[in-house]
């Protein structure tokens, strides 16, 4: 009995050894809810990266072996949920390395409280607010996993010069939600265009808004050639769909949101100009990590791939944890994270996509731009901003 | 600008049948039970999301679809009277709490089931009918004909059948209603799953046009209850015109004024009639 117990006691003696072997990773994403079309690939993306390398067996960093524990929980996008799931992984849970948020609204509640944290936790999200604070004081923990829509490698300004030049566009009506993303949205484009020579007509609705005929009735009565819509699926499949029964609009330019809007209205649209991180059924036939990538998928969620939804994988997801742990590799530790941070900027990484930082912590990705065309007629281009 | 008009006057028009038909489920109610039922938007969800399932993932025609839509909705207000709102008859205060609960409780089952990611139902009628420079989507005109002759066929019912004069004979004075026979009790009930298959239908309805999360119900109950203030608590064809009057001024006074504040312009034109006439626009003066 005295030997049982003493191996019981060996035993539990040995768990906590066992368990500084677990790297804890947090993700703050909303997985569902109306602003969830970014937030749901990456939780997708980075609960299948995370069996990859659980399944291999772990991976390495100087002598030791590590296997992770993933802690993500859906935010739906309420920054004060979030807020919650973020206090408990830094406080309770000793996370160092979150993903996410990509919503800015979720960034800028929490922001404050994680700023507080500086040095001690990196945060890797998408969110296009985290780009007025990446590179100022207090804000080492922020990395920005998304190309930054302006400037010369910017991909919006990469965007309106293509619509620019294959359209010849001279008015683009703006229509987006009245809250922290889409006045984000106003003041990086408005100066964009204008810069081009573009006229623009604004307009912005309550969120929950369902019914857009009149707001669009009053755009269209403007006569620009495209309509610039709002930034989430959620609103953009009833937009393109009321744009096209009420005859407001045929034609869009998006630099948010997916192909799946255009696609169902294929038959109503003229022309479906977005922005698009990777074209994943071209990319299938042409690039093998993409082919493993969906096989992959298929095979750990059981079901099909969500092509449509998938190139917003780009953002905090698949790629992203094997860049960390390559990151780590180098730096030959998986708590210093100033250490770490320092090679994730140093690095240039060839996944999905080809990736990676500025000086500051805001990533550079190539990119495809697709146009839809009426009856489902598909042209893409990828652009190198390497 | 005349034909924007006119065109956001017939948009306004078809829309605000959909507040209308949440509105006579709110007078009805009100005028039978004695509570305001605010989970009305909630069985309006639950008729949406029956039939985008019934329709896009079943596959079932949407006339097929719609019929056991209208049934859940009814069947979930037949529980809901049955094991909550019998209990507050004719009490506002603690029917407007077991509704606000209500709400918390389908919206959660909703989320559970659903998820709060939208959900698009595929196209039930596509194209649109053209007036001079005016395109109203064809599936918009079903949607009002469809709301407004159910909503006649309400009116035509409680006036010319006995269990509507029943019920309209308790609404005035409900101890002579009863002294004349009219079971209160199963009115009651009746007129509780009446309105929620309302709702329903509405929600049915909803679906062909707009995409669904949730939290839909919470925006229409708010909408429906505006609509029945200004038409007037009590009066059937009140909740049509409060709907319509509703609808026209969110859609004209956002071409006009900025957009994101359109729900607010029909608040201000509710409280703007209810100055002059508190009982509404075609409530009885008192």
């Amino acid at each position: 009995m005295r030997r049982l117990i003493w191996l019981l006691g060996v035993a539990l003696a040995a768990s906590p050894a066992a368990a500084q072997n677990v790297l804890k990773i947090g993700q703050i994403e909303a997985q569902t809810g109306p602003n969830a079309i970014y937030g749901y690939m990456s939780s997708q993306g980075l609960a299948l990266a995370v069996n990859e390398v659980n399944k291999a067996g772990g991976f390495k960093v100087g002598d030791k072996t590590y296997t992770i524990q993933l802690m993500a929980s859906d935010t739906r996008g309420d920054p004060k949920e979030a807020s919650i799931q973020l206090k408990r992984m830094l406080e309770t849970d000793g996370v160092k390395f979150v993903f996410g948020p990509f919503l800015s609204n979720v960034f800028v509640t929490v922001e404050p409280y994680a700023k507080q944290f500086n040095g001690k936790f990196l945060m890797m999200g998408g969110a296009t607010r985290i780009h007025d604070f990446i590179g100022t004081p207090e804000h080492d923990f922020l990395i920005r996993t998304w190309n930054w829509d302006a400037g010369p490698r910017g991909f919006g300004n990469l965007m309106v010069d293509r619509l620019l030049k294959e359209t010849g566009a001279k008015k683009v009506a703006m229509l987006f939600q009245n809250d922290q993303g889409g006045k984000v949205l106003v003041d990086i484009y408005t100066p964009l265009f204008k810069e081009k020579g573009i006229e623009t007509q604004l307009e912005m609705f309550e969120p929950g808004t369902k019914d857009f005929s009149a707001v669009l009735a009053k755009l269209a009565a403007g006569k620009p050639d495209y309509l610039f819509p709002s930034y989430s699926d959620a609103h953009l499949y009833d937009i393109v769909r009321q744009s096209t029964e009420g005859n407001y609009f045929r034609k869009f330019f998006l630099v948010r949101g997916s192909l799946g809007p255009g696609l169902k209205s294929k038959d109503e649209i003229d022309d479906y100009f977005v922005y698009v991180p990777k074209y994943f059924e071209q990319a299938e036939k042409t690039d093998p990590k993409v082919a493993k990538f969906i096989a992959d998928y298929k095979a750990f969620y059981k079901r099909d791939f969500p092509y449509d939804q998938a190139p917003l994988c780009s953002s905090s997801c698949y790629d992203h944890l094997f860049m960390l742990i390559a990151a780590m590799q180098k730096a030959g530790t998986v708590d210093d994270v100033a250490k770490i941070r320092k090679e994730l900027l140093s690095m240039t990484y060839e996944g999905l996509w080809k990736i990676r930082f500025d000086e500051k912590g805001e990533e550079i990705f190539n990119f495809d731009v697709v146009r839809l065309q009426r009856g489902g007629k598909i042209g893409v281009s990828s652009i190198d901003v390497q | 600008m005349l034909q924007l008009l006119v065109g956001q006057t017939l948009n306004g028009v078809i829309v605000g049948t959909l507040y209308g038909i949440i509105a006579l489920g709110v007078t009805l109610t009100f005028g039978i039970t004695g509570i305001v039922n605010f989970a009305l938007g909630e069985f309006m969800m639950i008729g949406a999301y029956v039939t985008w399932y019934l329709f896009d993932v079943a596959g079932l025609p949407f006339p097929i679809a719609i019929g056991p839509a209208v049934a859940a909705a009814a069947l979930c207000g037949f529980a809901a009277d049955q094991l909550l709102f019998r209990f507050t008859r004719n009490n506002l205060i603690n029917g407007l709490l077991v509704s606000i609960g209500l709400i918390s409780i389908i919206e959660a089952a909703a989320l559970l089931l659903w998820t709060t990611t939208p959900k698009d139902m595929g196209y039930v009628l596509s194209g649109a009918v053209r007036l001079g420079d005016t395109s109203l989507p064809k599936m918009k005109l079903v949607v009002f004909a469809l709301l407004a002759a159910v909503m006649f066929l309400t009116y035509a019912a409680l006036s010319r059948t006995w269990m509507g004069r029943a019920a309209y004979a308790y609404a005035q004075n409900p101890e002579a209603a009863m002294l004349m026979g009219v079971r209160t009790e199963g009115l009651q009930s009746a007129v509780v799953v009446y309105s929620t298959a309302l709702a329903g239908f509405g929600g049915a309805l909803y679906a062909t046009l707009y995409s669904l999360e949730p939290s839909m119900g919470g925006l229409y109950i708010l909408k429906g209850v505006e609509a029945a203030i200004l038409g007037g608590i009590g009066s059937l064809i009140g909740s049509l015109a409060g709907g319509i009057i509703l609808g026209v001024t969110e859609a004209v006074g956002s071409i006009y004024l900025p957009s994101a504040f359109r729900d607010a312009y029909g608040l201000i034109f509710v409280v703007a009639i209810l100055l002059y006439r508190p009982s509404g626009l075609f409530g009885a003066e008192r």
